[in-house]
């Protein structure tokens, strides 16, 4: 089994938005403390003293003074790149974000298109205190008018980043927190996306399809790799859970015949049940066997001592691929 | 209820400005007119009456200008039209035809938010963004009494007042929020709480358009002098229920309807400019003119 050495994301997202401001004059970042501090993960360290405080801008202690003002900055033109401090800390930013930037190009008859993009770490397994292991992504993406990104690597958030920012229309961007350091990953094939907002199948196999996205990407990998070659698993990193890009899935699954989706938020409702419903309507032929999700039970996020249980593992992974492919 | 202005007028309205001061109350009296015929007959679905709020509205926007940008709320009919949005675009989202009837970048007068004070927000942000691009960066913002109440708008205050914004806050307290009156909306007035902000305010009686004028233009002088942030109070009657759905007999007395009006802005300034000579029965033949065809042409296009 392969492990690659990476850059953390954390540095390759600093490396990007660096870039981006350094480009396009238009861009600016907004959100609590990452100016001075350099951000709580430190994602946007050194780019204030680099920029100014006017692009760089540490703002009021208030989500949805962040997403409100930045909906203002870009009906005037600029192209604001907003941090939240925690995924769990978004929920005073949704009227803002679901209400109006979602819906500002719209209601303006696409007179203006605001590229606006909202950057959120995300997700657990690092003993977080409560409220700062959250798992969100589905509720933005049940909202026409927001684009939801979900990458699990440095290279894919700096494609989605560039992407984003010319998209013309509000792109959340989850970052799994547990992700920021590390500097290995398992090996994944070489083959680019179809574009940046397609899918990617990061490792090929004959099997079985497993979608996934975020952080638990690696942990499908490292099962996947681990199951080869008894096993040979496919592996799609959905990248985008909205839109999905269904196409990827759906002739994955023509090739393989199973999938199953993994992914680290609470199983109902959830990104895993609208993909085992596409399938289920425009891939049912293809398919040699049920479509099955692997996810957390619907509960809250449980305290550091208990996030083990809670959270999906590399075993449970390949269990579940064993007991579908017996 | 009759207020006391809290500073002298500064900056008076000439003749002329009187004029075209009463000539775009009316105007837009005898389109609120006309969209509650249309509603009725079930031409269009719903509307937001500004009846009442005519001088507040119509003064604030005669005295800031053109190029202010203006975030309103719903029901600022007087400034849409005073701003160069037609009427027959400003009839249009209320006959579910689009969510925005006009091109916001030609008036600067930005579409409705019917989300309760999250223009507020975008009005700082937006006065940010123009000041970080060298432009102009005077904004005006329009809120109600009730909205004051959602976070938003005490979160745009704090954020104008620590950025310093070129924002011009309008609240019209026209003392309800839909059936709530706005004694038990708040404690103190507006104008107290945007001081406690850190923003210099005025609060004022809104039947004069005059005094409204002198007071948003002396705001405006704040604003663009000191580049900081201001908010007038204004204190408003309406004479109609919240919108065309709501039954206001329901919850405010008959007493209180009548007085409210009795106390129309539009014919006491008309009465008054009369008065004054400053306009003669040709002047007002030649407005109902006006307004005749403008209700002509929004019952070929709605009716
Ligand atoms: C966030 C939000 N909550 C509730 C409503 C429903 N609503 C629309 S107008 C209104 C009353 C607003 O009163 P006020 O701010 O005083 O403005 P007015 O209608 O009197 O001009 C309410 C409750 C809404 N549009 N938005
Ligand atoms: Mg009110």
């Amino acid at each position: 089994m392969s492990t690659v050495r990476s850059t953390g994301l954390a540095e390759s997202i600093n490396a990007t938005l660096a870039d981006l401001l350094d480009s396009d004059p238009r861009l600016l970042l907004l959100g609590e403390d990452i100016g001075r501090l350099g951000g709580v993960f430190r994602v946007t360290r050194d780019l204030q003293r680099r920029f100014g405080a006017d692009r760089v801008r540490d703002s009021l202690l208030a989500e949805s003074t962040i997403i409100g003002q930045a909906v203002g900055m870009a009906i005037s033109g600029l192209v604001p790149v907003c941090e939240i401090q925690f995924d769990g800390f978004s929920y005073p930013a949704v009227n803002q974000l679901v209400t109006q930037a979602a819906r500002i190009g719209g209601r303006w008859n696409g007179r203006v298109s605001p590229s606006l993009v909202v950057r959120i770490p995300t997700g657990g397994g690092f003993r977080g205190v409560e409220h700062h292991n959250e798992s969100n992504e589905a509720l933005f993406a049940r909202y026409p008018g927001i684009s939801v990104a979900c990458p699990s690597t440095g290279e894919d958030a700096d494609q989605i980043l560039r992407h984003a920012v010319t998209l013309g229309s509000p792109v959340v961007m989850y970052e799994p927190i547990r992700l920021y350091w590390r500097r290995s990953a398992p090996a994944r094939d070489p083959e680019p996306a179809r574009s940046p907002s397609a899918a990617r199948i990061v490792r090929r196999g004959t099997d079985l399809t497993v979608a996934t996205f975020g952080a638990i990407t690696h942990e499908v990998l490292e099962a996947a790799h681990a199951l080869a070659p008894d096993v040979d698993v496919e592996v799609v990193d959905l990248r985008w859970v909205a839109p999905i890009d269904m196409n990827t899935v759906l002739e994955s699954v023509a090739r393989t015949g199973r999938l199953l989706v993994v992914h680290e938020a609470s199983k109902d409702l959830g990104i895993g049940a609208e993909i085992a419903a596409s399938v289920a309507e425009h891939g049912f032929d293809a398919l040699r066997g049920p479509v099955r999700r692997l996810a957390p039970d619907r509960r809250t996020y449980p305290p550091a001592n208990f996030e083990k249980d809670y959270l999906i593992g590399v075993q449970e992974i390949k269990d579940e691929v064993l007991v579908m492919t017996k | 209820m009759v207020l006391k202005s809290e500073s002298a007028h500064a900056t008076d309205p000439d003749d002329d400005t009187r004029r075209s001061l009463l000539r775009h109350m009316l105007v837009v009296r005898g389109l609120d007119e006309e969209a509650h015929r249309l509603q009725k007959q079930g031409s269009i679905d719903l509307w937001a009456s500004c009846q009442g709020q005519e001088a507040a509205q119509v003064g604030s926007a005669l005295a800031v200008g053109p190029d202010p940008a203006v975030f309103p709320s719903y029901r600022e009919h007087a400034v849409a039209l005073l701003r160069g949005v037609a009427p027959d675009e400003l009839m249009a989202q209320w006959a579910g035809r689009t969510f925005c009837g006009w091109d916001p970048h030609r008036v600067r007068f930005f579409p409705y938010t019917l989300v309760l004070a999250a223009q507020t927000l975008h009005a700082v942000g937006y006065s940010i963004g123009q000041r970080l691009q060298g432009r102009e960066d005077f904004v005006v913002v329009y809120i109600g009494d009730g909205a004051t109440s959602e976070g938003d708008m005490s979160e745009a205050m704090n954020l104008a007042a620590v950025e310093s914004a070129s924002v011009l806050f309008v609240c019209q307290n026209n003392g309800w929020a839909i059936s709530k009156p706005a004694e038990e909306q708040m404690r103190t007035s507006l104008a107290e709480r945007a001081r406690g902000f850190g923003i210099a305010s005025a609060r004022l009686p809104g039947d004069d358009p005059e005094a409204v004028f002198s007071a948003c233009a002396r705001a405006a002088a704040h604003i663009r002098g000191e580049r900081a942030p201001y908010l007038v109070e204004i204190q408003v009657g309406r004479i109609q229920g919240h919108t065309t759905s709501d039954a206001q007999e329901a919850y405010r007395t008959p007493d209180d309807l009548a007085r409210t009006r009795a106390a129309d802005p539009v014919t006491a300034y008309a009465a008054r400019l009369s008065d004054r000579g400053l306009v003669d029965s040709a002047w007002l033949d030649g407005v109902d003119a006006e307004v005749r065809e403008m209700r002509e042409l929004l019952v070929k296009e709605y009716a």
